[in-house]
């Protein structure tokens, strides 16, 4: 299969080191104190944050900073492959976990001692780049919770194939079983919060993929950080402070 | 005591150490907390399509409450007692992030709850004929996994659910296949059983009909059953209550109907309230008037998507 046509476009027309469309809504839930819809071309993550709040277990709060929890889920119908049992398996659990490391570096936790801050995560289609995706969502929801932040957290994956670094690989991409680096990125401080690559390859190789994300993790944060921009006015304007 | 203070609180105080109080001056005046009447719904939208992996998808909202519906089509063996049927399995999940007290695992009961009204009305209401699901007699037929997803419960679950189940199996369509001389479901006209259909990936490709156009069938649903919670409150009758009100309410009836405006279901889950027989009669009354609404904003949203045999005007 050609994953790059002679013309430089990918299968799904763009080019190599271009992202997918970007979407980002708050407030689409309702009962949350914060929420956020991240939708990365056909990749479609809710994310809600309850909290911060007293921890549900006592025993499990921390008395020096908040406690984050992360829950993750995806419907039965999100990949194009079979229909697999629902529950949590390890991929959910480890994904989880990749999510509340992002957060827990990101959210200021130690002005929130024995509170607890719980993100739910729900992938309703996955096509690639779910991990990044699953960050940006998140870290949308806490925003719109109104929870401190030391900087914006912004993911983005990058894959290798054909001998060429490509942005944000989306399902089909993804399938090949090459190189996939998911990075994600304080912006303003300029430290990387996460990378994880899951396929052998030679030092260059990561180095030039690793680079391509980074690259697309600003660029995310950038639109991450309009459509938040763009809330808040709006918010402001709807209670008569502009 | 409360007369006293009521006079000189902010009302957003007042709703907070008396929601009790504050809930019953609003319907003692007719109106709710949320400016709507007694007897009037929520405004409702259904999306159909939302995601393209599921062979059919519906995304409902009920003012807050969103259900998201996604089906996928797998091919099975009929089981021996009805070699003519194909199936259809409910799934209903709870969603962590659907409402602070939902964890995984920890709501499951409400989530069961949930799984067999939408069933139950489903197959009471005739929704789908199983043997239009049959592909060959007794060798292979579609089974269609529903999965019904709450992504923000703010009450009225069922309604919502039901009527995401219900977009989602109209929506529906059936690729065309054939069964092979080894007893493999192919796509129809790939008679080299190139592509097996239980195969996750052979199923996309016959979707999307890689090799020109596929006839393509659609699942016709029989009737449009829907559903309609109403709360009891002080002896009167409050229509599609949400989260709040539910949690206010002295007792909660559903009712089930179909298209004839017959009855497919009353269910009264406990309350601290009986509930008599003229309430039951309005409620059921509602129920028929709020069909009317929900059918026509199913049979738009179809239109829309050209499911044919929904052309509005049939209404």
């Amino acid at each position: 299969m050609e994953f790059v046509s002679p013309e430089g476009l990918r299968i799904d027309g763009r080019r190599p080191q271009e992202l997918r469309a970007l979407q980002c809504k708050f407030g689409v839930l309702s009962c949350c104190d914060g929420s956020a819809l991240f939708q990365a071309g056909n990749t479609k993550v809710f994310a809600a944050v309850y909290g911060p709040r007293v921890a549900d277990i006592r025993g499990q709060a921390l008395h020096d900073r908040a406690l984050i929890k992360c829950e993750y889920a995806h419907a039965a119908f999100s990949t194009g492959a079979a229909r697999r049992r629902r529950g949590r398996s390890r991929k959910s659990t480890e994904l989880a976990a990749l999510v509340r490391g992002a957060l827990e570096q990101t959210i200021l936790v130690e002005l929130l001692p024995r509170a607890q801050v719980e993100v739910c995560i729900q992938v309703l289609f996955a096509d690639g780049g779910v991990t990044a995706a699953c960050i940006n969502a998140a870290m949308l929801a806490v925003a719109d919770a109104g929870i401190p932040v030391r900087d914006m957290v912004a993911a983005c994956g990058a894959g290798h194939l054909e001998a060429m670094p490509l942005l944000d690989l989306n399902h089909t991409e993804a399938a090949t079983g090459g190189l996939e680096v998911c990075v994600a990125l304080h912006p303003a401080l300029d430290r990387v919060v996460l990378l994880q690559a899951d396929a052998k390859a030679s030092v260059d190789t990561l180095e030039a993929v690793t680079t391509l994300a980074l690259q697309g993790c600003k660029a995310a944060a950038g639109a991450m950080r309009e459509a938040l921009l763009q809330h808040v006015r709006s918010l402001a304007a709807r209670r008569g402070a502009i | 005591m409360g007369a006293l203070v009521q006079d000189t609180l902010e009302p957003d105080a007042f709703r907070k150490l008396y929601p009790d109080q504050y809930y019953a001056r609003f319907v003692a005046e007719g109106l709710r907390p949320d400016g709507r009447p007694l007897l009037q719904a929520r405004p409702t939208t259904i999306a159909l399509g939302a995601v393209s992996a599921a062979d059919s998808s519906a995304l409902v909202k009920i003012g807050n409450t969103t259900v998201m519906a996604g089906i996928k089509l797998e091919v099975m063996v009929p089981v021996d007692e009805r070699p003519q049927e194909g199936q259809v399995a409910v799934s209903v999940e709870l969603t962590a992030l659907c409402s602070p007290d939902a964890r995984p695992g920890r709501f499951s009961e409400a989530a069961h709850c949930l799984n067999e009204q939408v069933s139950t009305a489903l197959r009471s209401g005739g929704v789908v004929n199983l043997q239009n699901l049959l592909i060959a007699h007794g060798r292979a037929a579609w089974v269609a996994y529903l999965d019904l997803y709450v992504l923000d419960a703010d009450g009225g679950l069922y309604d919502a659910a039901l009527l995401a189940a219900l977009a989602a199996l109209a929506a529906l369509r059936l690729p065309h296949v054939d069964v092979d001389d080894e007893g493999k479901v192919v796509p129809a006209g790939a008679s080299d059983a190139a592509m097996v259909l239980e195969d996750a990936d052979g199923q996309r490709l016959s979707a999307a009909g890689p090799a020109g156009p596929q006839p393509i069938a659609h699942l016709r649903v029989g009737s449009l059953p829907t559903a309609l919670t109403c709360a009891l409150y002080n002896g009167q009758l409050i229509v599609d209550p949400d989260r709040d009100e539910e949690a206010r309410a002295h007792a909660l009836v559903a009712v089930t109907v179909d298209d004839r405006g017959r009855l497919l279901g009353v269910e009264k889950q406990g309350g601290r309230a009986a509930a008599d027989a003229a309430a039951l009669q309005s409620c059921i009354a509602a129920a028929r008037v709020r069909h009317r609404e929900v059918a026509s904003l199913l049979r738009q949203a179809l239109h829309a998507a050209t499911v044919p045999g929904y052309s509005g005007a049939d209404s």
